[in-house]
């Protein structure tokens, strides 16, 4: 008896199992496998033949990182096995790592972003805002 | 354990009576180590966005750069070689994740055999990754001239993918035929990319690409080395004794990893 008064002592073992389970196991690993592969083709042959298809490179940027990140899901969902830990665990682990990155994409694109297709004078739009500007004493 | 036990741990709460989280420490300081490396890769890949939004009219086409594949020379066959590498990480990871699964089984000979494939997978990547590097080094027959520390590019016709040798490109923007002659008279033959110069257009790509594919790199060359490790430690036996596992699950969560930020990585400089 552990001094916790733990009902799961052995974390370690908790995610053990047998055989009738482990085929269930690896039919859904499999399934998710040719959902990663056929994904990855899609994404391939889109890129190869966008120039030909003439497809716009806004429509190219939602495709692919929405593709990348459906991926994504699967991979930290099923391979990294976060599906099956407890419901804190998801949400500690997600939780901060998708603010700080709104908060960075946020930052980059308003921010940063935009000070520098507007303000910053080494841009080639801006030179002409340089040339007329009064010069410093 | 009876049902008064349980009743007795919900009412405890959190007095150190219960775990909220039901994990070992191993593996939640695994999933913290591999939030902030992610967080590492966030910051690389934002940045490499914003310089490729800031300087877009210089920023070179991936498909005009990556289009070798080995034994097939001189075709233009872009975004497949880089292709067959995201197959092998995705196998490689999949092939991780049953060594994982067997584990949960108890399965030494099983884990060994999924694990040794794992690492011939991770090997092969960083060879492919190698020969990537070395091509994108040694560059293209055509080159560009190097004028007065300035990358004057030559025109590529997007038709036949071949090299307009009479135009040149400063900038993102044609040179007038009197600049021209001057460049090609002065200027000096330059081939491939460094972190000084890249004759594929602006050097913040060659800068990002080294820097950026030369972390992952290395993340997949240490993640083979403790697969390794613990491959030999599964070998001699000393999981069985410890009657768990979860030395290979840990191991597993930080080769899923690294597949995960390769997938951000081949859409951010090859697709997009």
């Amino acid at each position: 008896m552990s001094e916790f008064n733990d009902p799961f002592p052995n974390y370690e073992v908790l995610a053990q199992h047998d055989e009738a389970h482990g085929k269930i196991a690896r039919k859904k690993l499999w399934k998710v496998f040719w959902l990663l592969l056929i994904i990855t083709l899609v994404e391939v042959m889109v890129g190869i033949m966008a120039p030909q298809w003439g497809l716009s490179h806004l429509f190219l940027k939602f495709f692919f990182i929405g593709f990348t990140i459906v991926k994504a899901f699967y991979i930290v969902y099923t391979f990294m096995h976060l599906g099956e830990e407890e419901r804190w665990t998801k949400w500690i682990i997600i939780a901060p790592f998708t603010g700080f990155i709104l908060y960075l994409i946020f930052m980059m694109t308003i921010g940063e972003g935009n000070y520098a297709k507007t303000r910053r004078i080494d841009n080639p739009i801006n030179t002409e805002n340089v040339q007329s500007a009064p010069e410093h004493k | 354990m009876s049902g008064a036990a349980s009743v007795d741990v919900k009412q405890a709460g959190w007095d150190g009576a219960k775990s909220p989280l039901r994990a070992s420490h191993g593996k939640l300081f695994m999933w913290f180590f591999l939030i902030s490396d992610a967080l590492t890769f966030s910051g690389f890949l934002s940045a490499y966005g914003f310089f490729r939004h800031r300087y877009a009219g210089e920023w070179p086409i991936p498909s005009t750069v990556f289009h070798h594949f080995p034994f097939l020379e001189g075709h233009h066959l872009p975004l497949l070689y880089v292709g067959l590498m995201t197959f092998i990480l995705i196998m490689s990871s999949v092939t991780m994740v049953l060594a994982v699964e067997a584990g949960h089984r108890k399965n030494k000979r099983q884990v060994l055999v999924w694990m040794f494939a794992t690492i011939i997978g991770g090997l092969m990547f960083v060879g492919s990754q190698a020969w990537e590097w070395s091509n994108f080094i040694k560059g293209s027959d055509q080159g560009a001239i190097l004028y007065q520390n300035q990358m004057y590019l030559y025109k590529i016709n997007h038709e036949t993918h071949k090299p307009e040798l009479n135009v040149l490109i400063y900038k993102g923007q044609e040179v007038s035929a009197a600049k021209t002659a001057i460049v090609k008279r002065d200027g000096q033959e330059f081939h491939g990319a460094n972190l000084q110069h890249n004759e594929y257009g602006h050097t913040g790509f060659a800068d990002f690409f080294f820097f950026i594919t030369g972390f992952h790199g290395f993340h997949v060359f240490s993640g083979v080395c403790i697969n390794i490790t613990i491959f030999i430690m599964v070998l001699n036996g000393v999981m069985e004794k410890r009657g768990h596992y979860e030395m290979v699950e840990k191991v597993g969560l930080y080769w899923h990893f690294v597949d995960l930020v390769w997938v951000f990585v081949f859409t951010f400089f090859y697709l997009l």
